[in-house]
């Protein structure tokens, strides 16, 4: 793999991936992206390097003063800690889900259009911004459809083409917001994808002004 | 341990973590505290916060220290490293304006990958090899992506502290990245 290799389609943006590594991304953003990474240890491999890099520039960082009774305060602290109380949620109903999805809850799954339907992955939500899976059939596409705003999303089975790509499993869709988008399911199996939705997408043609009244995504 | 007591110990930190972890040992935690606060102070007042804030975020970052030492593996992520990370998600559940936390830490993913025992070795050069790739950037390039690390909203902040255009500072960053990724890739390629 190589520099250039790595900035074809289905990878996430160099950005991307540094802001991951620094916790910079919202959280909705941050779930794909690590479903991705989950999918595709190359990347996974980089953004630990990032996160490396991270340690580095901590490392070498001038360091604030703090207050006079910090250390005091830090060592009263661990004395009286009961320690986290860490229980895991449970597994949720999909193992097919890669390892970071597993944990979240689901709601049910919401039929949204023929051979078409989502359900809430209940991560956590930045504002508008949100996590849901949405699975669509085989030789099916989606109403044409222009987003609210930044939408990421990362394909789990199945491979679904726009007008000009195609994404397998593992890659990531940095959607333009721009862009007038009808993504055609073209693997055998159901594709099945979890997306960083910020606000509603809105529908376009005669289909989505039909089912855009009852489709609340 | 050699008589060449002039160089300093690169896995001091290292060892602290772990002896905090095997022994709950305060002292170690002390010194580990008396590191790594104020530069995790340091990076939250970088990032925005202020420094009463920067203060109380350092504190319970190092608590949770305290608590995952256990979770420290020094084959796979250096002090430095590690901290980092869980002071990433701690800044993390910080942007959230849900309180929902993630139910599965990242730095608990991490340890599910399996690991052939040369990968292990691989890790365990990382931080020397990132170190010899920052210093085959140039100045401003480790300048811009330091403060993409530190700094909330990356881009236009940096372009406001540095008094560039946008578009300057998103070049740099890439080249940036681009040159890691050239320095860094070979051996990323032998890990797997």
């Amino acid at each position: 793999m190589n520099a250039r290799l790595h900035s074809s389609r289905g990878n996430p943006s160099e950005e991307r991936l540094l802001a991951y590594a620094a916790g910079n991304l919202s959280p909705p953003e941050a779930v794909v992206v690590a479903a991705h990474l989950a999918l595709r240890p190359a990347n996974d491999a980089w953004v630990r390097q990032l996160q490396t890099v991270g340690g580095e520039f901590l490392d070498e960082a001038a360091p604030a003063s703090m207050a006079d009774d910090a250390l005091m305060r830090a060592m009263a602290r661990i004395e009286t800690d009961a320690g986290e109380v860490k229980s895991q949620p449970p597994l949720n109903d999909m193992p097919e889900l890669p390892e970071p999805l597993r944990r979240y809850a689901l709601g049910p799954w919401r039929w949204i259009g023929p051979g078409m339907r989502v359900r809430d992955v209940h991560a956590p939500r930045d504002g508008d911004c949100r996590v849901i899976l949405l699975e669509i059939g085989p030789g099916r596409e989606t109403p044409r459809h222009t987003h609210g705003g930044v939408e990421l999303t990362c394909v789990l089975s199945g491979a679904y083409a726009t007008e000009t790509e195609r994404f397998d499993v593992g890659d990531l869709e940095e959607a333009d917001p721009e862009v007038l988008h009808q993504p055609r399911v073209v693997s055998d199996e159901p594709c099945l994808c979890v997306v960083a939705l910020d606000g509603q997408i809105e529908l376009d043609g005669w289909l989505g002004r039909l089912i855009q009244p009852f489709v609340r995504l | 341990m050699s008589l060449d007591a002039v160089q300093p110990d690169p896995f001091v930190h290292d060892r602290l973590i772990e002896a905090v972890a095997l022994h709950r040992d305060r002292e170690a935690f002390a010194e580990l505290f008396s590191y790594f606060a104020p530069r995790l102070k340091a990076w939250l007042i970088k990032s925005g916060a202020t420094p009463g804030a920067a203060e109380d975020f350092a504190q319970d970052a190092m608590l949770t220290v305290w608590r995952k030492a256990d979770l420290f593996d020094a084959r796979k992520a250096r002090a430095a490293t590690w901290i980092f990370t869980i002071a990433r998600n701690r800044r993390l559940d910080m942007l959230r304006r849900d309180a929902r936390p993630l139910p599965v830490p990242e730095i608990e993913l991490a340890e599910q990958t399996v690991e052939r025992p040369d990968d292990i070795v691989a890790l365990s050069q990382d931080a020397a090899r990132v170190r010899d790739a920052l210093s085959q950037l140039k100045p401003d390039q480790v300048e811009v992506l330091r403060l993409a690390f530190f700094m909330d909203s990356p881009h236009s902040e940096i372009a406001r502290q540095l008094d560039l255009p946008l578009g300057t500072v998103k070049s740099r960053i890439r080249n940036a990245m681009i040159k890691l990724r050239l320095i860094l890739e070979p051996s990323e390629e032998a890990a797997r």
